[in-house]
This record gives structure tokens, C-alpha cells and sequence, in this order.
């Protein structure tokens, strides 16, 4: 019972003291939520991505029956994967508003260094997935073409977004630590 | 965690909840209707081939440079330079000022630190770092329409 209590307390106090209760300083803008959509964007990435990993087929023969299948076949599966397709484009415009936005206000400076550092790495990441994605679907059965197709997508699906989640983790620790920003 | 009500008065400050979660919500909308339209009006690459023909413009600037350095070498080894300037841009404009303050960083006085924070201007300020970025803005632009 006390322990009940305790945990509700301290559940009180955490929501308070990060959203209810918290302040920030004023004249953020619209332009400071670019960060926020792309982590959006990236979601809605890894939402329809593990959708198409239950469909796509690894293999230089079954690939493009198999996106043929998700793609007519499957309800919905056509908008999920345009929108995975698509999705990179918003996704790196958001990514590269937001970098614009901390480059020309001068946000990456002492002590922000790490947010400029995590949030590159993050950025060509992001270019080497949609490479390593885009080569996935526009595969070319041909005979060597198996063991390519098979570590394009181990690359695609656990490699990169690996490092990027170790990335993100330190981006946002960071930006926990040293706060998005200063009066500039 | 920062705290953001250090050294503020109550009007530089505005709560989270609820003017940022709202300000967010309404972007993430916005960003959730201009995906679906994309969905709408982009179309799919019809012909399924090794390399997509259809270049999307965030790689434009580098497909445009592979074509025009025939050296494989050469032409991974200036992306992977221009990757680490990219990555190392802070470390590599950061403290020159507080540096010049006081060459020697132990004399450094607190003062000097606390100005050197609150100086930090925006980057049109400083002229050398702001003609860097834009030539490099405009050789990347310039990149994209180049034909080979």
C-alpha cells in the first residue's frame, strides 16, 4: 500500500517536473521543431519498414515478386510502401531545415558541440540508409547478386540503424543535459 | 537535466505544457498531410535496375562528383574528408575567441567564460566561418545542376 502510494508519488513528480509543470524559454518557434519532426519522420520510417520486413524477401529471385505481391496483394501494403518510399525525401529535408537552422544561429557552439557531432553522424546515416534501401528495391536479378542483396539488407535492417540508435540515444541525452538552447 | 528557469525572469519563459506539445502536434499534422500528398503526386521509379535512375536531389551533389572524378580512390577519399569537416565543423570554428581572451586556458577567469557563452553569435556575425558555409552551400547547389 505505501509502496503504491510512493510509486504514484514519484509518477506525479516526473510528469510534473518534465511536461505539466516545466518551462522553457520563450520564442522557440516553429523552425525549433524540425528536430521533433524528424524523429517523427524517422518513426513513421520504422513503423512501415518493419510492415515491409514481414513481406520482403531477401533473395535475387523472390525480391521483386515479393514487393510485387505487398505492393497488390496485401491491404494497404501499395500506401505503406509509398510512404516508406517517400518518406526519406521529407525525412532529410527535415533533418537538413534543422542542421541549417543550428548552423546559421550558432546553436552548436560550447557546450553543444556533441548535439552538431551526433546529429551529423545522424545525417549521413540517414543518406547511407536510403542508399542501402534504394538498392534494395531496385535490384537486378542477376547471378552474383544473391550474397549483395542479402547484406545490402542485413546493412539496411540491423547494421545502420544500430549506430543510429546508439546516435539518437546521445543526441537526445545531450540535448536532456545542455537544453536545446540559450538566449542567442 | 537543464533547467531552463536559471537566471530568467518569469517573462523570458513560457510553460511546456501547453504551448510546446501544441506547437508540436500541429507540425507533426502538418508534416502527416504533406507526406500523404507526396504519396499522392511522386511517382514510383517505373523500371527496376540496378542503379535508380531516378537520382533523388539529396544526392544529386554526389552523384554529380562521381561522375565528374573518374578516380574511385580519390573520389571516396574526398567524401569521407568532407563527412569528418562536416562532423568536426564545431570543433573546428569553436573557442578561437576564448582563446584570444587569454592564450593560456588555465588563466581563463570565470568571467571570460560566462561573456564567452553569452557572446555566442549567430553566424552571419562572424565573417570567415559565414563565407565557409556559404561557398560551400553554393558549390554543393552548383554541383547539383552540373551536367557531365
Amino acid at each position: 500500500m505505501i509502496n503504491d502510494t510512493e510509486n504514484r508519488n514519484f509518477l506525479r513528480e516526473l510528469i510534473e517536473s518534465n511536461v505539466t509543470k516545466k518551462l522553457i524559454p520563450k520564442g522557440l518557434g516553429w523552425f525549433g521543431c524540425m528536430g521533433g519532426l524528424s524523429l517523427l519522420a524517422f518513426m513513421m520510417q520504422l513503423g512501415t519498414g518493419i510492415f515491409l520486413m514481414f513481406y520482403f524477401i531477401p533473395s535475387a529471385r523472390e525480391a521483386l515478386a515479393s514487393i510485387q505481391y505487398m505492393s497488390h496483394s496485401v491491404p494497404y501494403g501499395w500506401l505503406i510502401q509509398r510512404i516508406h518510399a517517400v518518406g526519406p525525401h521529407i525525412m532529410i529535408g527535415m533533418v537538413l531545415s534543422h542542421m541549417l537552422r543550428i548552423l546559421f544561429k550558432g546553436i552548436y557552439k560550447h557546450p553543444r558541440e556533441l548535439h552538431w557531432i551526433s546529429g551529423a553522424c545522424l545525417l549521413i546515416l540517414t543518406l547511407l540508409m536510403y542508399y542501402t534501401g534504394s538498392l534494395l528495391s531496385a535490384h537486378n536479378i542477376s547471378d552474383n547478386s544473391t550474397m549483395n542483396l542479402t547484406f545490402l539488407y542485413a546493412i539496411h535492417l540491423a547494421g545502420i540503424p544500430v549506430v543510429m540508435a546508439l546516435f539518437m540515444g546521445m543526441h537526445f541525452f545531450m540535448v536532456r543535459k545542455t537544453g536545446i538552447c540559450e538566449p542567442l | 537535466m537543464k533547467d531552463y528557469t536559471k537566471g530568467k525572469t518569469p517573462e523570458m519563459l513560457e510553460p511546456f505544457f501547453p504551448n510546446e506539445i501544441f506547437r508540436h502536434i500541429i507540425v507533426s499534422c502538418f508534416l502527416i498531410i504533406v507526406e500523404l500528398i507526396a504519396v499522392i503526386l511522386f511517382p514510383l521509379p517505373v523500371k527496376l535496375i540496378n542503379k535508380p535512375d531516378h537520382i533523388p536531389w539529396f544526392l544529386l551533389p554526389i552523384y554529380n562528383l562521381d561522375k565528374l572524378i573518374q578516380n574511385k580512390t580519390l573520389f571516396i577519399s574526398l567524401l569521407v574528408l568532407c563527412a569528418l569537416l562536416f562532423i568536426s565543423w564545431p570543433l573546428l570554428v569553436n573557442g578561437k575567441k576564448y582563446y584570444l581572451l587569454s592564450p593560456n586556458k588555465e588563466q581563463v577567469s570565470n568571467h571570460n567564460r560566462v561573456m564567452y557563452i553569452k557572446e555566442r553569435p549567430n553566424l552571419w556575425q562572424r565573417p570567415i566561418p559565414f563565407m565557409i558555409v556559404i561557398v560551400v552551400i553554393i558549390s554543393v547547389i552548383t554541383l547539383c545542376f552540373t551536367t557531365t
